[in-house]
């Protein structure tokens, strides 16, 4: 097994297995750091919480919905507004949350009087929104708050509002992702099947583990709706509560990030027997077989064709344009979960960068397995990687930017390597075919930022050159590609809107013909 | 017409069900072919647990076999059809980058495609070091 040891964790023995180097001819059953595990004491790891991975990452998203923490207000705040997940209602989500603000004599005497108050006047504060999660949290779940039952005490009282509990608390896991487990468990468990939609389309589909990071999820609806396809609940970016209560009428699960939503589809497939099918909404290629598979499954191959096709030729010359620019730049591919394999391949096939390191902070086995399997040899995985090991990393690997979160991201800068926001974006949003244009134009500005020659400058002792202006960066960019490359008339750079995805939202789309409805019709005439 | 087994040399074989088996140099490099595209753009052979990715691959890899084949798939389940849109896609990338497929007879596709198949069945699952496949929930 050709684990790699770093200098800084030797006096935390157990840290050698979570990282790997893959070696020529290594495969998945020669090359798999661990994963999934309970962080080591003495390693201080990058995760989150239990309660942070069910609240923050899958249950707040939905749209119409008060959200609120049974626990410190603490908690509340470190899962509000860190995450760009948009939504088409003016942002309800992420504007206000909501916590009951326990202190230490609800430890003693209990909270439950205290939740029910703050239930009632959340919902008196928006009369407008009729839906409520409850997140239980370490503090309320070891004192014995019995959330379900205040819960079920206010829906009596207000019988027009519907109230999902999630019982996750921070411990409830090694990390963020035992969050996702429980809520999409006790989602299937509790709410799916309770409510019965409209049906618009013949093609129905759930968008499953899509997160709307800065209108990712409304560039794919774009997609299905040009396709005719009826998206009947996303789970959970700029979803509804009412349209995942429906999620059992769907006639196909696309599912996207895996790691945080495939317990749902698999559970959606068994009980209700609606077939999953992964994706990749990331990348030219990928994002066309991806459309492709969705259509093929109806019959309506040729819709997903035709945007294949329009996109591509809209938006290959501006990718193309970067990909020259980036070729051979070392990246580290430092997300959180699913990214390292949504990306790990295709930003090498198609911006020409090298992926020098994978890691995740929360991800499984099964997340690494994809993972090393699409990046190519040399490259360091690491599972669960402290603070001090990636700096390490960093000063090894010595790469040209890291696709990261905030907290590592920030110390990166620090070392001088930029980086690039995997969790919220820069300037997203990076799915569909103009998204993936805009993340190669962001992973261009950070690289080639003029800021990097002044910020390597220390004015304490290094000579500062102010008889000459800086390199800007198309200079930088631009020395080293022919003459053909420089002067092409095909290649461009990005020239988008600043914000894509207020058009989506004003689009019309073609109201395609139902089979339902042609055959009715045909029956009708020939009586 | 392609005859795998007199024009090329052996090799140390593919490791399948823990034991090696001796395939010539050719086979070998197509199978490697064959998996790395299966890696690099498929998902379905990574669910998460041992069961269902036996499941999966003995879903989409026998049915790939029959549409390089020429034959036709039963699709009249919703799980059916799903298999059947994983295999076409398969089927296609793999005639689209794979030339030499065209040159095979139906016998040598379907014997390397059950070859794709165990080696696949013994990567993702009876040779995997992941730890949460024998997992009994989801």
């Amino acid at each position: 097994m050709p684990y790699h040891e770093f200098d800084c964790s030797t006096c935390i023995p157990e840290r050698k297995k979570h990282a790997v180097v893959k070696g020529p001819g290594e495969d998945l059953t020669s090359c798999l750091p661990l994963g999934y595990l309970n962080t080591i004491p003495g390693s201080i790891s990058e995760r989150g919480c239990a309660y942070c991975g069910a609240k923050h990452v899958i249950g707040t998203p939905m749209k119409d919905v008060i959200h609120i923490s049974h626990g410190p207000v603490g908690c509340t705040y470190d899962t509000w507004q860190t995450k760009r997940y948009i939504s088409d209602n003016n942002n309800f989500q992420l504007k206000y949350t909501f916590a009951t603000d326990v202190k230490e004599k609800h430890v003693v005497f209990g909270a439950e009087g205290m939740l029910k108050q703050n239930i009632l006047e959340a919902f008196k504060a928006f009369p407008d929104i009729k839906r409520m999660t409850i997140y239980q949290t370490c503090a309320t779940a070891l004192i014995g708050d019995d959330i379900d039952a205040v819960a079920a005490e206010v829906k009596e009282e207000l019988p027009d509002v519907d109230i999902f509990v999630c019982n996750s608390p921070g411990f409830a896991g090694p990390s963020q992702s035992g969050g996702h487990h429980k809520i999409n468990i006790a989602w299937v468990n509790n709410k799916v099947g309770t409510f019965e939609p409209e049906i618009t389309s013949d093609f129905v589909i759930n968008y499953v583990g899509e997160y709307n990071i800065q209108g990712d999820q409304e560039v794919m609806l774009d997609f299905f709706k040009r396709m005719g396809i009826q998206v009947l609940s996303t789970f959970t970016g700029n979803g509804t509560y009412d349209g995942l209560r429906s999620m059992h009428r769907a006639h196909l699960n696309v599912l996207e990030c895996a790691r945080s939503a495939e317990y749902i589809c698999d559970e959606l497939r068994v009980r209700y027997g609606i077939p999953r099918m992964d994706i990749d909404g990331f990348g030219f290629e990928p994002l066309s077989i991806s459309l492709r598979k969705v259509g093929r499954f109806f019959g309506i191959e040729d819709r997903a064709i035709k945007i294949i096709e329009e996109e591509t030729a809209k938006w290959r010359p501006q990718l193309d344009w970067y990909k020259e620019r980036l070729r051979g730049k070392k990246v580290c591919l430092w997300p959180g979960g699913s990214k390292l394999w949504h990306w790990a391949h295709v930003i090498q096939e198609e911006m020409g960068v090298e992926v020098v390191s994978v890691y995740t902070k929360f991800g499984h086995q099964g997340d690494m397995e994809k993972g090393v399997s699409r990046c190519g040899e040399g490259a360091l995985a690491i599972d669960d990687p402290n603070e001090l090991e990636g700096l390490e990393a960093l000063a090894k690997l010595k790469p040209d930017i890291i696709f990261t979160g905030k907290r590592p991201g920030e110390v990166a800068k620090k070392v001088r390597v930029p980086y690039l926001n995997a969790h919220a974006y820069h300037n997203g949003p990076w799915k569909g075919y103009e998204g993936w244009v805009r993340f190669a134009r962001d992973i261009y500005n950070g690289i080639y930022s003029p800021i990097h020659q002044l910020s390597a400058l220390d004015i304490s002792k290094d000579e500062i050159p102010t008889g000459r202006g800086f390199l800007t960066a198309r200079m930088l960019s631009d020395s080293s590609l022919s003459d053909d490359i420089r002067n092409s008339q095909v290649l461009k750079p990005y020239d988008g809107k600043f914000d894509p995805i207020a058009g989506l939202r004003a689009k019309t789309y073609p109201d395609f013909e139902r089979l339902a409805r042609t055959a009715s019709a045909a029956a009708t005439a020939a009586e | 017409m392609d005859d795998m087994t007199k024009t090329a040399s052996p090799t140390d074989g593919i490791v399948v069900g823990g034991l090696a088996v001796p395939i010539d140099a050719v086979t070998h490099d197509r199978l490697e072919q064959m998996v790395d595209y299966i890696m690099k753009y498929c998902l379905w052979q990574f669910n998460s647990r041992g069961w269902d990715r036996k499941k999966q691959n003995a879903g989409i890899i026998p049915r790939t076999a029959q549409l390089l084949c020429g034959e036709e798939i039963a699709r009249e389940t919703p799980g059916d059809r799903y298999y059947w849109v994983e295999a076409v896609s398969l089927a296609e990338a793999y005639r689209e980058r794979l030339p030499w497929l065209a040159d095979m007879t139906r016998e040598e596709i379907k014997t390397l495609l059950q070859r794709l198949h165990e080696r696949i069945d013994y990567l993702t699952v009876d040779g995997s070091l992941n730890e949460e496949l024998t997992v009994p929930h989801y």
